[in-house]
């Protein structure tokens, strides 16, 4: 993909953060939220434009780090698929 | 508790146990089952014999049970009422294909080898393939559907059999049940029983690949041998009052299979020719089929004696009238009673009068116990005609003996009254009842009452529960059920109640307040210098429960008594609160006392956030807010009823100064109209950006009528005495707006049809009294009377006119809205909050990680936030007058301890309001204190229904949402579809929107310069060659086409005449000289087409192709606009370009753009361009600015809650069948849902199993639904 297209994507107002999690953090997630099914999560597409500039492969958890109307900020995780 | 009791409750919970279904299995049922649970072989075509008793193997069998009353079933030995009914059979003389299940054949012939039975893959593959489907329809089933089909593609295209090297055969599928193989010799029918043969070669393993499984069903099953025949449970024959008796559509069409079957055995049996067996083949065929579905395609469906057509098997099911959505959804019940119903403001907002007839028949059963014996034994001897009294008593001994009172000896009865017996009394006052009015659109449509039983005929009810149920008076009846053991009246009680309904979870607002004459009386009750009379004063005040703060009344009357006093009595003392009333004047209320302005719909209107009434509510509790509600409704009540208010036609009479005013505003627009008519006729007039002439005229004369009538409207106000009852209505806010009073007495103005004025009827003329081709204001729909002048016959029809759009667009507005609902409560129904606060469906699967992101429940916000910061603050400040002022260290520091509890939004505001009121340490200690608690007490309850509430939120305002796609002010680019289509096309996940929109804002460089941003827009424009071209000549001789170049606007789009040849010069020999672009198509003319014309036609086309043709700009973008906007964050004034058409990519791509900001209306767009995450915020702010923009409150967790559940699973799905329910695990929701039969098809291949864990599939079972108090179990020891 294009680098400039790239940045233009991360830096988009409506795209908040994506984050892969690493082994650690994913295990706990997966864990404390969805029994230790990981298909209990929310999906992100393989093919999804963010999924592919931060390079996550099928299997991670991505934590999006969401701006909210009531909370101010959140967090929200979804699988790579 | 009693040893029998203990023991019965035993049996109970047994009981309850051992009928709990904990799933249900989905399958294909095979021959072998089907025989070995028939009980009949049904071969004889005759219902009865000659003396009219049901023949033996006919399909009136006594065998198939549901005996004659009276009688017992031959194979089980029940009575009619206990026997299940029991199934037969009829064995089929030759096979046939099950129409239901012609796809998955077809898929199955596809990919099998004829020859093997193997799937006609790489024999390395397929272990591999397997392993895969095995993978996705444990974890990803919607992905295992679309990988079969994948598959099934793939090993159908294979020309020769990996395993056995035989060629493929093509297989051609008519439907709805015909198949036919490709040979060499041409098209060949493949009879069901070939079908079959092959069929029963797959390899078990393999069945996987098919989308079949292998545990449910073997494909050959789909080919049935035996057809199994229901009991007469299911197809039950019934007795006409002459006698006759008239079977089920189904024995009818199950008659049809056995004639043509036995048809077909005799033949057989005789040696018959094969052409005669065929038509009688094809019409077993057919009847089977038939028989399972009447309504297949291409199939004249079957007809009872030709006239009727007969509902077979999947018509009994399927649809608004099938067996799902009328039986199995939608169930009814005892204890209801329905009747009109009238206003009572006597009554306490929680009750609701009850007829003492309809209390003598719904009852409440109550067991006798030592504590109510007494007060029993006196209902008993009352009996069932005297009121308090009761029906029925069922004895606890002798097996449960029913009595009915009536006719018993009830004092001998009363006197055996003995513990544990249970007496069936009649609904008594304190009763707690549901009340419900249709449709009941959210879950204030269902509210709990307490029972006051009257006389006469009607239901009571309170005035201001009206909005919740949307009811009025005007003959509309409503539904009230009896709860019927004392743990559900406990739990209506404390949930549904009404005055826990008082705020909406849809804006969290009161939505129960006053409204119509109660506003009008507080109005005047309250108004600056009301003074009542002493004796007036005192008789309102009687009519409060108890009187309070007498002192108070003294000190504020100063020897007057006014309409105030009574107000500020009801407050109580703490209470300090100001708001702008609607004349925009201050109303400020301290400690409890109303100090100035006139209370009206601002303060204590229904549906109004930030009133007197919402403050109340939320700072003194719900239960006060009922008393404060009820009690002061009372005292409107009174006080309107003694001052009196009317009105009548003098009061919209305007005096002579006023009507010459209004008549001359109406004459100069008129000649106004006629002006600019003129001026467009000569075609001198003024245009308006990016309309066409015509456009530009309709809207000069819109602005024209329209300000004549707000500038009538205005002068009628200004005319009319301020105690003019029509006045004193819209200034409280009671009724009617400043339209409505222009419109009664000044003037109606112009009439429109879907936003224009009216313009159909004769040719080029409206009505025939005018003269074709006028346009004026009178001939196009202006009406310059006033309803109180009356309307000429022409300004009649208009105004009729106008009305009947109204209607039609009622009508069809609550059908469409009424669809949405219900495809957004069965996409959002089993959503819950776990107690971890995560938002999950029935299985598990995680919506939201918080619900609406701060776990807060709407229905206990305070507008939407879980604490209101300023209120806090300022009440806190009141107690901690003095101390010293904390400091940003000390604020900072109180914060960090409570980080982890709160949501940052409220730690923020704390922050800033704390320092912004210059709070002291205490204040502020004490407040961030406080802040954790509501916060905490604000959270949802675990269990709770957020995805039904989400669902109501945004169905119920749907049907108070304009149809109609706005016109913005003439500006094209900024005309978006809004209201119900823009929500339904949003909802439906709609591929491209039918307006598609970008707002594109600038970078640096270009946003302050309006010619920068000029240039910009431009070189985005989407511009055709047409946009360049002067003039365009044919050049027949030369067969090319001489195109003239616009220089001027060739360079505003940055595009030289050298770089448009160069488009075209790459297929086309073209020449360039200066302006002139020559270019020769090149048309292929056939030897013998030698005629001018044919080659013209080909020309012509050749040069609209290239006028069409793109040559600058950004494809799609079509029509660009400019405007200047303050930058929200900034304050900085800025350009940006509105656009018609949308290409976000390249867009953002585009030098000069602000690639950050920059948007569109299309969410599938943003999805493939910026992802999902993106497209869920488009779809939340989408939804949000319709909303808005329409006037409708929602709050955001609703909307977000749809926004997560459409993007859960990385992709945009659809809130409808193929979207969201399409992925439900439960086979029964979604059979319940739509397309009925092909889901229970599809479900019984795959062998799906419902596990029975959402809201829809309980209810059809018949138990309890898992979601709220239904989660909950109580354990406990009996005994």
């Amino acid at each position: 993909m294009d680098e400039k297209l790239k940045n233009i994507i991360l830096s988009h107002k409506l795209v908040p953060k994506h984050v892969i999690l690493d082994e650690r953090e994913k295990k706990e997630i997966i864990k404390k939220y969805a029994g230790g099914d990981p298909f209990k999560l929310p999906y992100i597409s393989r093919n999804d434009p963010v999924v592919k500039v931060i390079g996550a492969k099928p299997g991670d958890v991505i934590k999006i780090i969401r701006k909210s109307p009531t909370a101010g900020e959140t967090v929200y995780y979804r699988l790579v698929v | 508790m009693s040893e029998r009791i203990v023991g019965e409750l035993k049996g109970l919970l047994e009981e309850a146990r051992r009928y709990r279904i904990s799933k249900i299995k989905f399958g294909v049922l095979s021959p072998q089952i089907i025989r070995n649970m028939s009980v009949v072989e049904v071969t004889n075509e005759a219902y009865r014999d000659e003396v009219g008793a049901p023949t033996v193997g006919g399909l009136l069998d006594p065998r198939f049970g549901a005996p004659e009353p009276g009688s017992h079933c031959p194979i089980c030995g029940n009575d009619r009422d206990h026997c299940p009914g029991h199934f037969g059979h009829i064995e089929l003389s030759l096979p046939v294909v099950h129409v239901l299940f012609a796809d998955h054949i077809y898929n199955a012939l596809r990919g099998v080898c004829h020859n093997c039975g193997r799937i006609k893959l790489d024999p390395e593959k397929i272990p591999v393939y397997i392993k895969r489907a095995e993978f996705l329809k444990k974890h990803l089933p919607d992905r295992y559907k679309a990988f079969v089909k994948k598959v099934i593609k793939e090993a159908s295209s294979v020309e020769r059999c990996p395993h056995c090297g035989i060629s493929s055969i093509k297989i051609e599928f008519e439907k709805p049940y015909k198949f036919y193989k490709h040979v060499e010799a041409g098209r060949i029918e493949l009879s069901p029983s070939e079908i079959r043969d092959i069929l029963e070669r797959i390899p078990d393993d393999e069945l996987i690949l098919y989308g079949f499984d292998k545990e449910a069903m073997r494909p050959e099953w789909l080919i049935l041998t035996v057809l199994p025949v229901p009991p007469l449970t299911v197809r039950p024959s019934i007795q006409l009052e002459t006698g006759e008796r008239s079977e089920d559509d189904l024995t009818h069409k199950l008659v049809d299979v056995i004639k043509i079957n036995n048809k077909i055995k005799r033949d057989k049996a005789a040696g018959s020719v094969a052409m005669a067996l065929k038509n009688d083949y094809d019409a077993l065929q057919l009847h089977v089929a038939t028989y399972f579905n009447n309504e297949l395609p291409g199939i004249p469906p079957s007809t009872h004696r030709g006239v009727k057509r007969l509902k077979t098997l999947a018509q009994r099911l399927s649809g608004k009238e099938g067996r799902f959505r009328n039986n199995l959804i939608g169930k009814r019940v005892n204890f209801s009673a329905r009747t009109v119903i009238s206003p009572d403001s006597n009554l306490n907002i929680n009750e609701v009068g009850v007829p003492e007839e309809i209390a003598k028949i719904l009852t409440v059963s109550t067991i006798v116990t030592p504590y109510n014996i007494e007060e029993l034994r006196k209902l008993v001897i009352n009996g069932p005609d005297i009121h308090p009294g009761a029906n029925y008593v069922i004895k606890a001994t002798k097996g449960g003996y029913r009595m009915y009172l009536k006719y018993a000896d009830r004092y001998k009865v009363a006197e055996m009254l003995e513990v544990g017996d249970i007496v069936e009394r009649h609904l008594m006052d304190g009763d707690i009842v549901l009340f419900n009015r249709q449709p009941s659109l959210h879950r204030m449509s269902i509210m709990a009452h307490v029972a006051k039983v009257l006389p006469y005929r009607t239901f009571r009810l309170h005035l201001t529960v009206c909005p919740p149920y949307n009811a009025d008076f005007d003959g509309d009846e409503m539904n009230l059920h009896v709860v019927q053991n004392s743990e559900a009246a406990a739990e209506a009680k404390a949930l549904m109640l009404v005055q826990n309904q008082i705020i909406s979870p849809r804006y969290g607002a009161p939505i129960i307040g006053f409204g119509k004459d109660y506003i009008t009386s507080a109005f005047i009750l309250t108004m600056e210098g009301n003074e009542l009379s002493k004796d007036l004063f005192f008789n309102l005040l009687s009519t409060y429960d108890r009187v309070a703060k007498l002192d108070l009344i003294k000190k504020h009357k100063r020897g007057k008594y006014s309409g105030k006093s009574l107000f500020s009595i009801l407050l109580p003392e703490t209470f300090t609160y100001s708001l702008k009333s609607k004349l925009d004047k201050d109303v400020i209320i301290k400690k409890g006392v109303l100090l100035k302005g006139t209370i009206d719909k601002n303060s204590i209107g229904a549906e109004q956030a930030d009133s007197v009434l919402h403050r109340l509510v939320r700072e003194y509790g719900n239960r006060f807010g009922g008393k404060f509600i009820t009690q002061f409704a009372r005292v409107l009540d009174r006080f309107l009823t003694f001052t009196g208010f009317s009105i009548d036609i003098e009061d919209l009479k305007l005096p002579e100064e006023a009507i010459i005013k209004i008549k001359k505003i109406e004459e100069e627009a008129i000649k106004k109209v006629d002006e600019i008519i003129a001026k467009y006729r000569r075609g001198e007039l003024e245009l308006i950006k990016g309309l066409s002439p015509e456009e530009s005229l309709e809207q000069h004369i819109h602005e024209v009528l329209a300000d004549a009538r707000t500038q009538a409207g205005l002068i009628a106000l200004e005319y009319l005495s301020k105690d003019n009852p029509l006045y004193i209505m819209v200034m409280s806010g009671a009724r009617g707006t400043d339209i409505n009073v222009a419109q009664l007495t000044a003037m109606l103005g112009q009439q429109t049809i879907r936003g224009r004025r009216i313009s159909r009827g004769f040719d080029n003329r409206t009505l025939s009294t005018f003269k074709e081709g006028d346009i004026g204001a009178r001939a196009r729909g202006f009406v310059g009377s006033s309803f109180y002048s009356g309307l000429t016959p022409t300004e009649f029809f208009f105004h009729s006119m106008g009305g009947r759009e109204g209607l039609m667009d009622t009508a069809v507005k609550t059908q469409q809205s009424g669809y949405l609902y219900r495809r957004l409560v069965y996409s959002l129904e089993d959503l819950h909050v776990d107690h971890d606060f995560v938002v999950r469906t029935s299985n598990g699967k995680i919506v939201q990680f918080k619900y609406g992101e701060d776990a807060v429940d709407p229905a206990r916000s305070d507008h939407g936030k879980p604490v209101n910061i300023d209120r806090l603050i300022d009440s806190i400040s009141l107690l901690y007058p003095k101390g010293k002022r904390a400091t940003k260290d000390y604020i900072k520091k109180l914060l960090k301890k409570v980080e982890s509890e709160i949501p940052s939004s409220l730690r923020d505001e704390l922050w800033s309001k704390l320092i912004e009121k210059k709070a002291n340490k205490e204040v502020a200690k004490e407040a961030i204190r406080q802040a954790v608690i509501n916060y905490r007490t604000a959270k949802i309850d675990p269990g709770a229904a957020v995805g039904v509430v989400a669902a109501q939120s945004i169905g119920e305002p749907g049907t108070q949402m304009t149809l109609r796609t706005f016109h913005y002010a003439g500006v094209k680019e900024k005309d978006v579809t809004i209201g119900l289509p823009r929500i339904i096309e949003i909802i439906d996940a709609k591929q491209k929107p039918s307006t598609p929109r970008m707002i594109i804002y600038l970078d640096e460089e270009h946003r302050y310069s309006q010619e920068k941003a000029e240039a910009v827009a431009n070189r985005i424009k989407a511009t055709q060659f047409r946009d360049v071209v002067k003039e365009a000549t044919i050049d027949l001789i030369n067969r090319s086409i001489i195109f003239k170049l616009d220089l001027e606007s060739l360079k505003a789009v940055g595009k030289s005449p050298i770089e448009v040849k160069r488009i075209f010069s790459r297929r086309y020999s073209t020449e360039l000289k200066e302006d002139t672009l020559i270019i020769r198509p090149n048309i292929k003319i056939k030897e013998n087409e030698t005629d001018e014309y044919v080659i013209l036609e080909k020309l012509r086309k050749a040069r609209d192709r290239f006028l069409d043709r793109h040559i600058a700009g950004i494809p799609n973008v079509v029509r660009v606009t400019l405007e200047k906007i303050v930058n929200e964050e900034t304050g900085e004034e800025e350009w940006v370009i509105y656009t018609a058409g949308s290409n976000l990519k390249e867009v953002l791509l585009f030098e000069g753009v602000d690639p950050v900001r920059t948007i569109t209306n299309d969410i599938f767009e943003i999805y493939e361009v910026l992802g999902i995450e993106a497209a869920r915020n488009a779809i939340i702010n989408e939804i949000k600015s319709v909303m808005e923009e329409q006037g409708l409150d929602v709050d955001y967790r609703h909307i977000m809650l749809v926004a997560d559940i459409m993007t859960r699973d990385g992709r945009i799905r659809q809130m409808g069948r193929y979207g969201v329910v399409a992925v439900k695990d439960s086979v029964l929701t979604r059979a319940a849902f739509e397309i009925t039969v092909p889901v229970l098809v599809g479900a019984a291949v795959r062998g799906e199993e419902d596990l029975l864990r959402g809201p829809t599939e309980n209810i059809i079972v018949g138990s309890r639904v898992p979601i709220g108090t239904g989660s909950v179990d109580l354990y406990m020891e009996v005994g």
